[in-house]
C-alpha cells in the first residue's frame, strides 16, 4: 500500500499541538474559492512522493526526539480522507509506536473508514468551511451534507481525542458577529470534545500559485483578512461557544454542592473565631506567625511564635512549657522532603513559613499534586489519629520553616482540647472539598477546562484584586501546576499561551498571572 | 586617588597573603581550593544552583546608562566613519600604556587597552607588515623612528614561519587550499583561568608559578628548556600586571575581598590578556557561576542590592564591548564586523547533577536587554536536556528578541572535558587553565575536491612564472574523460585528503613552533598550570558542498566541462540526486565519510609539542571569501558562488523543513571526529515558530533540546524575516542594532559587507505558508 505525499514539513508548529511532522497527502474533492494549496488538488501528482506507510512511521521516528510531550505526526492535505485506507494504516502504525497523531480534515471522505480513524486520532483538526448548506456550497462546490454527517459520526463513534475546530475567514464572508454565533451553534453539538476554536485569517500567498498554474482565481478582487481583526473574531468565537456550552447534570450537582458547602461553613464560622484556620488553599493573605515582641523563650523557636499558630492558639502557659520539648521548630530548604509515602506516622507538621506540595506519583510514573500547603496548614493529624503510615509525599516549593509536633504532644493537649479538635475536622472537610474538586479536574478530558478550573480556584483562594486583574502569585513551577491540573507541562504552556492570546489571562513573568476575565473562565467549568 | 604600596619585600609576602586571604575568603566554604590553585573546587564548594525565572533581574542603574550611552556613541561613530583610532607611537604590552577612562564619574569597572577608549594597539610580534598594512589603509603612519629600531632589532613570528616554511606549503597558502593559518596574525583561542586573580590575587600565583619553575629539573631536553624559558616569561607578566593594574589604583596583589573587586581583578586578568595579544579570537572562559558566589556573599551581607549586582556586570559588559585590535582590511573581508569574540560560556550542568546557572548568569544574559542586543560579548548557552526549564525559555526569549545567543552542547561536551570547560572562539572547548589550542583555520575541501579532478592543480590560481594552472599538489592522476566515475573521483579525494592532512599538519606545526619563540602569549599562559594539555584544531570549510557533489557523482549523471588546459571549469548534472540537509542518509553518510577520514589522517602525523589533533566545520563569515576563491564545484555551485556557512546545507537546498536540516549536520560526529565543534546556523521566520511568544519560545526550546538530544553539537539562532534584512541592507541607519548570528559569531547586520549581507539573505528561511 502506498499513499500520494504532496510534501513534508518537518518543523510544523501550526497544526496541532507541540511541534510536528506534517505531512501534507494528495488529493482533495473541494474546491475552496481560497485554497492555498491548489497543486494539492489532484490525487496524483508527477511531483508527488509515493510512500508506504512504513516509510511514513520511518520519517516520523527520525523527528521523535523533537517532539516532547506534545507534538507528533499531523496528515494535512489536500483532504487526507481522500486516501483514507493509506491514512488508517499510517494512524495504526504511528499507534503502536506511541506516537501523538492529528488529522486536519473537512471530513469529505468515504464514511466506511470514519470510526476507524476517528479511533486513530489523538487531536482532530476540524475545518469548518461555512455555517450552513448554501455558504457551503458556494464556497467549496462540495456537500454540507457529508460534513454534518461527519460531524455526527465524531459523537457516535466516541472519540475520545480532542478537536480543534479552525475557520478561515475572508473578508466580506464571514468576518461578523452572526456569522460567529452560527459558528458556535454549529459545533456546540461537540461540546466538551472541542479544546479551541482558531479563526485563521485568509491570505492572499495562494494568488501566485494559481497564475503558476494557468488556474483563475475566484477571490482576486478580495484583500487578505485583517490578522488582529481575525483574532478579535477568534475571541468572540471562544466565548460564545463556552457561554453556549449546555451545563451537565453533574455540573449542577457541582454548583449545588458548593452552595450547600458554603452554607455549611456559615454555621461553622460562628463558633470559630480563628479565621486563619484556612482551607487547604487560603484566600488570606500570606500568614506571619513571626513573633512581633520578645516575649519568653517557651514559645519561641527560630523566630516563630508558637501561640500564634491556629493550632496551638488554645493551649494554655503550663501545657506549653509541659510540652516544650516535643516541639520543634527547623528550617526547610525547597526540594527537601518532610515526609515520604510509607514513613510512619509519628509526628503533626505545622507549616511556619513557606509553601509545600502534597503529591503522590500515578502508576505512569507522572506527579501529581494533591494540595498545596501555606503557612497555618498542617499535615498529618488525621494520620495521627488513626496511627496510619503517610500515603503521599510532601515537599517543600521554597525554603520556609515547618514545626513538628510530637504524637505525644498531640494526644496529650490536642485530644484534649475540642477546639483543637473542631480545627482538625474543619480541615477534613475542607480537604475532602479540595479533593472532590480535584476529582472533578482530573476526570475532564478537556484541557481548556481543567486549566480554566484551576485558574479560578487558585483566583479564588489566593487571588489578589489589582488594577491589572487579579494577581496570582505563584510557587508553582509550570511542571508542577501542570501536575496539579493534571496535564503535562507543555499542555498548561500552550493552554495558559492561548487563553493570553484570547485576553482572558496575562502574565509577563512565570510566576505571576493576572485574571483578566474571570467570568470568561468560569464559563468554561461552569460547563463540566 | 590613593595610591596603595603593591611591592613589598619577600619576607611580609607570606604574613600579608594569609591575612589578606583570610577577609577575601571570609564566609567561603573551605576546600583544597585553598591549598592549591584549584577555580574549579571553589566554585563547586560554593555556588548556589538557581533554578528559578528571571523576575529577579533590574534595569540598568542611572550611571550605567550614562556611561553605555557615550560608549555606543563613540562606537557607533567609529562605525560611521569608518575611523579607527590608533597609538601609533608606541607597541603593544601589558603595561605598556597609561591608565586610561571613558567617563571616570560612572564607570565602575575601569580599565582599557591603551590610554583611551576604542583607542587600538599597534601588535608588531605576529607580524610587522600587518601592522603597516593595517596603518596604511586608515592612512596613518607609525613613529619612524619606532619602525627602524623595530624591524633593525626583531624578528617576528611571520619572518620566523617563512623562513622555515617549504615550498609546498606556500603553494597551499597561496592558491587558498589552505587558508586564515595564524602566520602572520596572532593565534589567539587561548584562555587565560582570568578567575585565579581574584580568587588568589597574583602575589599567590607568582608564589605558585616559582615553586612550578623550581620543580622544573632533570635533563635539560628542548622541551624542559622551552619550559623553563616560559615560566620565566609568565613570572615577568604576572608582575607586569600587576604594574597595570596599579596605574589604576588597584593592587591586584592580593586576593579580591568584595564583589566589585572581583569583577575588577578578573577584567584585569581578561585586559592583561588583551593588551599582550591580538589574537583573533581573545575568549573569557566561564566566569558567571565563579562571580555569583562574590556578588552572592555581598548581597547576604548587606554590602550589595541587586541594582548594585546587575551594575557591576552590566559595566563589565560594557568594557567587553570596547575591546578593539588593530586589522587589516583583508582580515575585515573574512571576518566582518570587527570582532574579538570575548565569548562567555553561559549555564550547563556540574557532574554531580547541580546546575551551574546562577542568578549571574542571569545577569549576564540581561545585559542584552539592559544595554542593547549585541555580538560581543559572544554570549554561548551551554545547552543540556537538565538546564533548568526557566532558564531554557529565557534564554529562548533573547534568542527570540535578540539574536544574539548561540548554543552548544554541555551534555556531549561535559562527558569529554568535565564541568570547568569553556569555548574559546566559538566552537572550541577546553578545560579553562589547563588545556589550550593551537588554532589552525581551515582546509577548504571543495576546492580539494576538484584538485581530485583536476589533478592537483588550482582551477583558478596560475603560476606567476608559467602562467599555467598552478600545480598545488602533485602524484594526483588527472581525470581526462567527460563523464565523471564517482568511484574515481572518490578515490583520488581520498588521495588529495591524505596529502593535504600531511601538509596541514607538518604546517601548523611550523607555524606554532614560530608563534611559541617570537609570539608568546605569557600573560595568558600565567592563568594556566605549568603543565597543559595542548590540541590542534585544524578546519574545514565547503563540507556540504563537497557531500553534495559526491551524492551527485554517485546518484545523477554529472559531466566535466574542461577549457584547453584540461581544467574542469563547469559541471553539467543531469538527473536528480539527494543533498545534504534532508536528512537523507544516502548523502549524510558521505558527509560522515569525509569527516572521519580527513580527521583519521591527520591522526596520523606527529603534533607539536605532543598536542591532540582536533578538527572544526566552522567558516564564521569565510565563507563568502571561500566561495569567490573557489571554481565551480560539481554541486551545482557556480564559480565566485559562496558556501554555505560551517556544516549548514548549501542555500535553499534544504526543503524538508528545519528538523530534516538540523537531524542532516546532527549526524556529524563530534566526540574524537569533529571534536573542535561542528558549527550549524539556523534562520527561521518568528510565525513558523508559533503564534505567539509564549508559544515561540516554548517551542525554541523544545526543539534545541530534540536537537542537542540527538549529540548534534552546536546553533546559532536567528528568528527573522527576510523582507526585515533587505529593508536594512537598503537603509542601515533604521537598524543600527540589528544583530544576526553567523557561523560561531554574532555581528551587526550593518557591519557585513554587501556580498555577505546577500550571502546572508540567500540562505534558507524555514518558513511556511
Amino acid at each position: 500500500m502506498t499513499g500520494n505525499i504532496h510534501s513534508i514539513e518537518t518543523m510544523g508548529l501550526m497544526d496541532g499541538p507541540g511541534v510536528r511532522t506534517v505531512f501534507f497527502l494528495q488529493g482533495c474533492p473541494l474546491r475552496c474559492a481560497y485554497c492555498h494549496n491548489p497543486d494539492t488538488l489532484p490525487l496524483t501528482s508527477d511531483t508527488a512522493q509515493v510512500m508506504t506507510p512504513e516509510e511514513i512511521l520511518a520519517v516520523a521516528k527520525r523527528q521523535k526526539n523533537y517532539f516532547g510531550q506534545e507534538g507528533g505526526i499531523t496528515f494535512t492535505g489536500g483532504e487526507p480522507l481522500q486516501q483514507s485506507p493509506f491514512l488508517v494504516q499510517c494512524l495504526r502504525l504511528l499507534k503502536q509506536e506511541d506516537i501523538h497523531t492529528a488529522v486536519d480534515t473537512s471530513g469529505i471522505g468515504p464514511s466506511r473508514y470514519w470510526p476507524e480513524i476517528l479511533k486513530l486520532t489523538d487531536t482532530l483538526l476540524l475545518d469548518v468551511k461555512a455555517f450552513d448548506a448554501e455558504g457551503f456550497q458556494d464556497l467549496t462546490g462540495g456537500s454540507f451534507e457529508t460534513f454534518l454527517r461527519f460531524t455526527t459520526a465524531i459523537r457516535s463513534h466516541q472519540f475520545s481525542g480532542n478537536i480543534w475546530v479552525r475557520h478561515v475567514m475572508v473578508p466580506g464572508y464571514t468576518d461578523n458577529e452572526a456569522d460567529m454565533e452560527r459558528l458556535a451553534e454549529l459545533i456546540l453539538p461537540l461540546g466538551f470534545l472541542i479544546d479551541r476554536i482558531e479563526i485563521l485569517p485568509y491570505h492572499t500567498m495562494g494568488r501566485e500559485k494559481y497564475r503558476q498554474l494557468g488556474l483563475s482565481y475566484r477571490l482576486d478582487e478580495v484583500p487578505p483578512m485583517d490578522q488582529a481583526r481575525a483574532k478579535e473574531f477568534e475571541r468572540l468565537a471562544n466565548r460564545l461557544f463556552i457561554q453556549k456550552l449546555p451545563h451537565a447534570p453533574h455540573a449542577n450537582a457541582h454548583v449545588l454542592y458548593r452552595a450547600a458547602a458554603l452554607a455549611a461553613q456559615t454555621e461553622v464560622t460562628p463558633a470559630n473565631p480563628d479565621k486563619e484556620v484556612t482551607a487547604a488553599m487560603s484566600s488570606e493573605a500570606p500568614l506571619s506567625f513571626r513573633a512581633d515582641s520578645i516575649d519568653t523563650s517557651v514559645y519561641l523557636r527560630e523566630g516563630i511564635d508558637l501561640r500564634q499558630l491556629p493550632l496551638l492558639r488554645h493551649l494554655s502557659v503550663s501545657q506549653f512549657h509541659e510540652l516544650a520539648n516535643s516541639v520543634e521548630v527547623r528550617r526547610v530548604k525547597k526540594g527537601e522532603y518532610i515526609f515520604r509515602s510509607g514513613d510512619p506516622c509519628s509526628v503533626l507538621y505545622i507549616v511556619c513559613e513557606g509553601q509545600f506540595k502534597i503529591l503522590t506519583y500515578t502508576p505512569d510514573g507522572r506527579e501529581q499534586i494533591m494540595y498545596i500547603y501555606s503557612p497555618g496548614d498542617f499535615v498529618g493529624g488525621f494520620n495521627l489519629l488513626k496511627s496510619q503510615k503517610y500515603l503521599y509525599f510532601g515537599q517543600a516549593l521554597e525554603d520556609g520553616i515547618i514545626c513538628t509536633m510530637s504524637k505525644e504532644f498531640f494526644d496529650k493537649a490536642c485530644l484534649q482540647n475540642p477546639n483543637i479538635l473542631r480545627q482538625i475536622l474543619e480541615k477534613a472537610y475542607d480537604r475532602l472539598r479540595w479533593a472532590e474538586e480535584l476529582i472533578t479536574r482530573l476526570s475532564s478530558s478537556n484541557a481548556s477546562m481543567k486549566v480554566a478550573e484551576l485558574l479560578t480556584q487558585l483566583a479564588d483562594r489566593r487571588g489578589v484584586e489589582t488594577p491589572d486583574g487579579i494577581r496570582i502569585d505563584l510557587t508553582l513551577t509550570r511542571e508542577e501546576m501542570g501536575s496539579f491540573a493534571g496535564m503535562t507541562r507543555e499542555t498548561i504552556t500552550r493552554k495558559l499561551g492561548e487563553f493570553k492570546d484570547l485576553g482572558y489571562i496575562d502574565y509577563t513573568s512565570n510566576r505571576t498571572i493576572y485574571i483578566q476575565d474571570k467570568q470568561a473562565l468560569k464559563d468554561y467549568f461552569l460547563g463540566c | 586617588m590613593k595610591r596603595r604600596i603593591w611591592l613589598r619585600t619577600a619576607e611580609t609576602t607570606d604574613k600579608m597573603t594569609t591575612e589578606m586571604a583570610t577577609k577575601a575568603w571570609d564566609a567561603f566554604a573551605s576546600g583544597k581550593w585553598q591549598e592549591t590553585i584549584d577555580v574549579r573546587d571553589f566554585i563547586q564548594k560554593n555556588y548556589r544552583p538557581y533554578d528559578g525565572d528571571d523576575s529577579f533581574l533590574t534595569p540598568a542603574t542611572e550611571r550605567t546608562l550614562k556611561l553605555w550611552q557615550q560608549a555606543d556613541e563613540l562606537m557607533q561613530r567609529q562605525v560611521r566613519e569608518r575611523s579607527v583610532d590608533v597609538a601609533t607611537d608606541r607597541f603593544s604590552g601589558i603595561d605598556a600604556f597609561e591608565a586610561g577612562y571613558l567617563d571616570r564619574e560612572n564607570e565602575l569597572i575601569v580599565g582599557f587597552q591603551t590610554d583611551k577608549p576604542l583607542r587600538r594597539m599597534m601588535n608588531p610580534y605576529g607580524g610587522f607588515r600587518m601592522v603597516e598594512n593595517a596603518l596604511a589603509a586608515y592612512n596613518l603612519t607609525i613613529d619612524p623612528q619606532l619602525a627602524k629600531s623595530f624591524k633593525e632589532y626583531r624578528k617576528t613570528h611571520n619572518q620566523g614561519v617563512f623562513d622555515a616554511y617549504t615550498k609546498p606549503m606556500r603553494l597551499a597558502r597561496s592558491a587558498g587550499l589552505i587558508t586564515g593559518l595564524p602566520d602572520a596574525y596572532g593565534r589567539g583561542r587561548i584562555i587565560g583561568d582570568y578567575r585565579r586573580v581574584p580568587l588568589y590575587g597574583v602575589d599567590r600565583l607568582i608564589e605558585v608559578k616559582q615553586e612550578e619553575l623550581a620543580a622544573e629539573t632533570g635533563p635539560a631536553s628542548e622541551e624542559r628548556i622551552r619550559l623553563r624559558e616560559e615560566l620565566s616569561e609568565q613570572l615577568r607578566a604576572l608582575e607586569a600586571m600587576k604594574k597595570m593594574a596599579y596605574r589604576y589604583g588597584f593592587d591586584i596583589g592580593r586576593p579580591a575581598e568584595t564583589a566589585q573587586e572581583a569583577v575588577q581583578w578578573l577584567y584585569f586578568g581578561y585586559l592583561a590578556a588583551i593588551k599582550e595579544n591580538n589574537g583573533a579570537a581573545m575568549s573569557l572562559g566561564r566566569n558567571t557561576t565563579f562571580l555569583d558566589i562574590y556578588l552572592q556573599r555581598d548581597l547576604d551581607h548587606g554590602l550589595l542590592t541587586e541594582e548594585g549586582a546587575q551594575e557591576l556586570i552590566d559595566q563589565l559588559v560594557i568594557k567587553l564591548r570596547m575591546v578593539r585590535h588593530l586589522r587589516t582590511p583583508e582580515y575585515d573581508e573574512l571576518f566582518a564586523g570587527d570582532p574579538t569574540w570575548v565569548t562567555e560560556s553561559l549555564g550547563g550542568m556540574g557532574e554531580d547533577g547541580r546546575t551551574l546557572v546562577t542568578p549571574t548568569t542571569y545577569r549576564f544574559l540581561h545585559t542584552l536587554t539592559n544595554l542593547n542586543p549585541s555580538p560581543e560579548p559572544n554570549m554561548t548557552v551551554l545547552w543540556s536536556e537538565e538546564l533548568p526549564r526557566d532558564f531554557k525559555e529565557y534564554c529562548a526569549r533573547l534568542s527570540l528578541e535578540t539574536g544574539s545567543l548561540q548554543y552548544e552542547n554541555d551534555d556531549l561536551m561535559r562527558d569529554i572535558y568535565g564541568d570547568d570547560y569553556a569555548i574559546a572562539c566559538c566552537v572550541s572547548a577546553m578545560r579553562v587553565g589547563k588545556e589550550m589550542q593551537f588554532f589552525g583555520a581551515r582546509a577548504n575541501l571543495a576546492k580539494a575536491l576538484l584538485y581530485a579532478i583536476n589533478g592537483g592543480r588550482d582551477e583558478l590560481v596560475r603560476d606567476k612564472k608559467t602562467g599555467q594552472p598552478l600545480q598545488v599538489l602533485t602524484g594526483i592522476k588527472p581525470l581526462t574523460g567527460d563523464l565523471l566515475d564517482y568511484d574515481q573521483v572518490a578515490g583520488n579525494f581520498r588521495l588529495v585528503m591524505t596529502k593535504l592532512a600531511e601538509l596541514y599538519v607538518d604546517t601548523m606545526n611550523t607555524i606554532h613552533y614560530m608563534h611559541d619563540k617570537y609570539a608568546y602569549e605569557a600573560g595568558q599562559m600565567a592563568l594556566h598550570d605549568a603543565h597543559v594539555h595542548r590540541y590542534m584544531a585544524f578546519g574545514i570549510a565547503g563540507l556540504s558542498i563537497v557531500a553534495d557533489s559526491l551524492s551527485a557523482l554517485r546518484y545523477a549523471e554529472v559531466k566535466a566541462i574542461r577549457n584547453a588546459e584540461g581544467i574542469a571549469t563547469d559541471f553539467v548534472i543531469t538527473g536528480e540526486f539527494p543533498k545534504f540537509g534532508n536528512d537523507d542518509d544516502r548523502v549524510d553518510d558521505l558527509a560522515v565519510e569525509v569527516v572521519r577520514f580527513f580527521s583519521a589522517e591527520l591522526k596520523k602525523h606527529e603534533a607539536y609539542r605532543g598536542a591532540e589533533q582536533t578538527l572544526s566545520v566552522l567558516t564564521i563569515t569565510s565563507n563568502v571569501v571561500y566561495g569567490k576563491k573557489t571554481g565551480s564545484t560539481p554541486d551545482g555551485r557556480k564559480c565566485g558562488e559562496p558556501f554555505a556557512p560551517g556544516a549548514n546545507p548549501m542555500h535553499g537546498r534544504d526543503v524538508s523543513g528545519v528538523i530534516a536540516s538540523l537531524n542532516s549536520v546532527a549526524k556529524l560526529p563530534y566526540c574524537h571526529v569533529c571534536q573542535d565543534g561542528i558549527s550549524n546556523t539556523l534562520t527561521v521566520v518568528p510565525a513558523t515558530l508559533g503564534k505567539n511568544d509564549e508559544n515561540r519560545k516554548h517551542n525554541l526550546a523544545g526543539i534545541l533540546d530534540g536537537y542537542f538530544r540527538q549529540d548534534a553539537f552546536h546553533l546559532n539562532v536567528n528568528v527573522l524575516e527576510r523582507q526585515l534584512l533587505q529593508d536594512a541592507m537598503e537603509n542601515p541607519e533604521r537598524y543600527p542594532n540589528l544583530t544576526i548570528r553567523v557561523s560561531g559569531y554574532a555581528v551587526r547586520f550593518n557591519q557585513l559587507s554587501r556580498e555577505q549581507q546577500l550571502e546572508v539573505i540567500k540562505r534558507t528561511f524555514h518558513q511556511r505558508v
